[in-house]
């Protein structure tokens, strides 16, 4: 996975660089990868949302980051960008879903940004051509490929509370308000083609409806906000979906809150002041956490999760513990040997998990490193081609891994006669002047 | 073996309530290929993008319910081992016995978290691919600010599940007995490796080592694994590793 993700990759040289950093590296640059990748948007958020939004009915004070689908050509995305545009929205956060879907609808037309798409368009969109006449085996065929495409995401939860939706966010898409246009316009580009929509469409995975639902606990939605407690734990987060934000979910506006372990001691610890997870109501949970941000619904269900935990614990637990009866027969009698044959089992297992989670540290760290240094590379270029540079010198050996080219040229086709000896035309102080400058 | 091909591996192979949960690669790669520069065909940037959203809303919602669940456990078998350990009125032999159930809970649950992670890394990775793809197809510039995005996402942010794991580990170490590999232990007739989570690591192992080692030792990997599955076929329904023994390869696999 990781040779052929990095083979292909920005820079070659830099991907056999960055394997050799494998094992002494990888420690090194968790922390500042994951710093990099992370404090960035966290610290962003967290500062920002001191004040209370006065719209908010909930009464949160949460705040919301979000990852929505906004595509700007500015590839420094930050949460902090759709935040404040959402923050606009505070509404949306109420439960009441009514206020969400009339406040969703009128923000969306104000919404430039066309690539917010809202997750409920589609499934419309899927119910269309059920209730039209069409009857042309083309458009079926068409249509087919789009069903099949829809299929896969409506699988999930999230989909399943969209359907009700209305298709206005679609209109403000910008595009083509008649669905019929659209397929008609899909199916005739097509037409050259001849795609097997079928074959191409269709999901691999096995479809599976029963265990989704698993997933999707209280019909909750994937809205989120961040839940600033009023003791100072680290808050759980909420997570704004990324296309359906201002949509919202309908009646079932639970946003998704982001559990973490302080926030369930908060809870274990509310839960026994109320006599136990049989005894505790959630809404007495709640009252007793005092955790801004948090609903009902969160409470209610991380007490459901919490109550089978305790009360149908790990399942290998239940019974004799040679469970596989299958296996046992096969053993003597000796239950020392069986004792120990489990242990070493077991102890293996561990070592195979333990070596698989590793290997998972290591690559995503890579992963991490890997976009950082895109990052860089692309700041240089944007800086590069802004300032106008005569020459662009590489970076120095802040980045071993790009001193292939010290002295490349630079884009700029203006550059002329500098442009074979950069270093000559320059006088010395200025040059690594400029170096400085493009390093820091 | 490309990553399509052994992504599909994985999800068919995968804990069963996991299977819907992965990105959907062959159905995004396909329709990258329709697409050209042009846009004349296939769909526009836009609604790629919204495809990938879909995508990254479902490893979301998938991700942070299964986190959530771990928080709620983690802290259970912590108790759980906390209770065994400090129960004065057990025998020696009751003790051993919770100890060993619990223990055997503990590493199941590490496993279940492992895994995750897994799915986590292979969702991500599929996604850069694709994103590559696209960009080599259209000429766009989609990746590099996407990815962005997604380094962000709740599912590849994927800090607490590792710390979890870690505390798993730090805790099976307190708690391990003295391991005495006797000799004269016999090895049973068939390696019983069933469906569930050993089973998963160990293939989800496999597959990163063969990446990493190169595919001339793809056969030996291909042949391992397939005894794994032949092996695991009689124990179809059990939800979790209950298997006594191991074959020696898996002390080979060590490095």
């Amino acid at each position: 996975m990781l040779s052929e993700l990095v083979q292909g990759d920005l820079v070659t040289m830099e991907a056999q660089h960055a394997l050799s950093f494998q094992r002494s590296g990888a420690r090194q640059f968790s922390n500042h990868g994951a710093a990099s990748a992370r404090s960035a948007p966290l610290e962003d958020k967290y500062p920002k949302f001191t004040n209370p939004q006065p719209n908010f009915t909930s009464g949160a004070v949460g705040h919301i980051f979000s990852s929505s689908s906004g595509m700007s050509s500015d590839f420094h995305f930050s949460s902090v960008t759709s935040h404040t545009s959402l923050s606009e929205k505070a509404p949306f956060i109420s439960q009441s879903s009514e206020i969400l879907q009339s406040t969703a609808s009128s923000q969306y037309m104000k919404e430039t940004n066309n690539s917010s798409w809202c997750t409920d368009s589609l499934p419309d969109f899927l119910d269309y051509p059920q209730n039209t006449p069409i009857q042309s085996s083309n458009l079926e065929h068409g249509l087919m490929p789009s069903e099949d495409l829809l299929d896969y995401p409506q699988n999930t939860p999230i989909q399943s509370s969209n359907l009700e939706q209305s298709i206005i966010p679609l209109e403000d898409f910008g595009k083509q308000n008649d669905w019929q246009d659209w397929t008609d316009q899909l199916i005739n580009e097509d037409g050259a083609m001849t795609p097997d929509w079928n074959d191409i469409l269709i999901d691999t995975n096995i479809a599976d409806p029963a265990p989704k639902m698993a997933y999707h606990v209280g019909g909750s939605s994937t809205n989120s906000m961040q839940a600033q407690p009023l003791i100072p734990q680290s808050p759980g987060e909420i997570c704004v979906p990324l296309n359906s934000t201002p949509c919202g979910s309908g009646s079932q506006s639970k946003p998704r809150m982001r559990w973490t372990p302080e926030l369930h001691e908060a809870f274990v610890e509310a839960v026994n002041k109320l006599g136990g997870s049989e005894k505790a109501t959630p809404k007495g949970v709640l009252k007793q956490m005092k955790v801004e941000g948090l609903t009902i619904y969160h409470v209610k269900s991380h007490l459901q999760k919490y109550r089978t935990a305790r009360y149908r614990p790990e399942p290998s637990s239940e019974g004799p513990l040679e469970k596989n009866s299958t296996s046992v027969e096969d053993f003597s009698s000796l239950e020392l040997k069986t004792g120990l044959e489990i242990t070493e089992a077991l102890r293996l297992q561990m070592e195979v998990q333990k070596r698989l989670h590793e290997q998972l540290e290591i690559q995503r760290n890579l992963q991490l490193r890997i976009e950082e240094q895109g990052r860089y590379l692309q700041m240089m270029f944007e800086k590069q081609c802004k300032s106008g540079m005569d020459k662009f010198t590489a970076p120095s050996t802040d980045l071993p891994s790009l001193q292939a080219n010290p002295n490349e040229p630079g884009p700029d086709p203006v550059v002329g006669p500098s442009e074979e000896g950069p270093s000559k035309s320059e006088p010395g102080v200025s040059q690594s002047a400029k170096r400085a400058k493009v390093n820091t | 073996m490309k990553f399509g091909k052994r992504l599909k591996q994985h999800v068919q192979e995968t804990l069963p309530g996991w299977r819907n949960m992965y990105l959907n690669y062959k159905g995004l790669k396909k329709l990258v290929k329709l697409m050209s520069s042009s846009l004349e065909y296939g769909i526009s940037e836009d609604e790629f993008v919204y495809l990938l959203d879909n995508e990254i809303e479902k490893f979301n919602t998938f991700f942070m319910e299964q986190e959530e669940d771990f928080i709620i456990r983690h802290k259970e078998l912590q108790q759980r081992i906390k209770r065994v350990n400090e129960n004065e009125l057990s025998s020696q032999g009751e003790y051993e016995e919770e100890m060993a159930r619990t223990r055997k809970d503990i590493i199941d649950f590490h496993g279940e978290m492992v895994l995750l992670v897994n799915y986590s890394n292979i969702n991500y990775t599929g996604m850069t691919k694709i994103l590559k793809k696209y960009d080599k197809r259209t000429g766009g510039f989609l990746r590099l600010s996407f990815i962005q995005k997604v380094l962000e996402q709740p599912f590849f942010t994927t800090e607490l599940v590792s710390k979890l794991v870690k505390e798993c580990e730090a805790t099976i170490d307190e708690f391990s007995p003295a391991v005495v590999v006797a000799e004269e232990m016999t090895k049973p007739a068939g390696t019983i490796v069933g469906e569930g989570i050993f089973r998963n690591t160990i293939v989800a192992l496999l597959t990163m080592e063969e990446i990493r080692k190169g595919s001339s030792t793809r056969m030996y990997w291909v042949t391992i694994t397939k005894k794994l599955t032949e092996a695991g076929g009689s124990l179809k329904h059990r939800p979790q590793f209950s298997s006594i023994h191991l074959i020696s390869f898996l002390h080979s696999s060590k490095p």
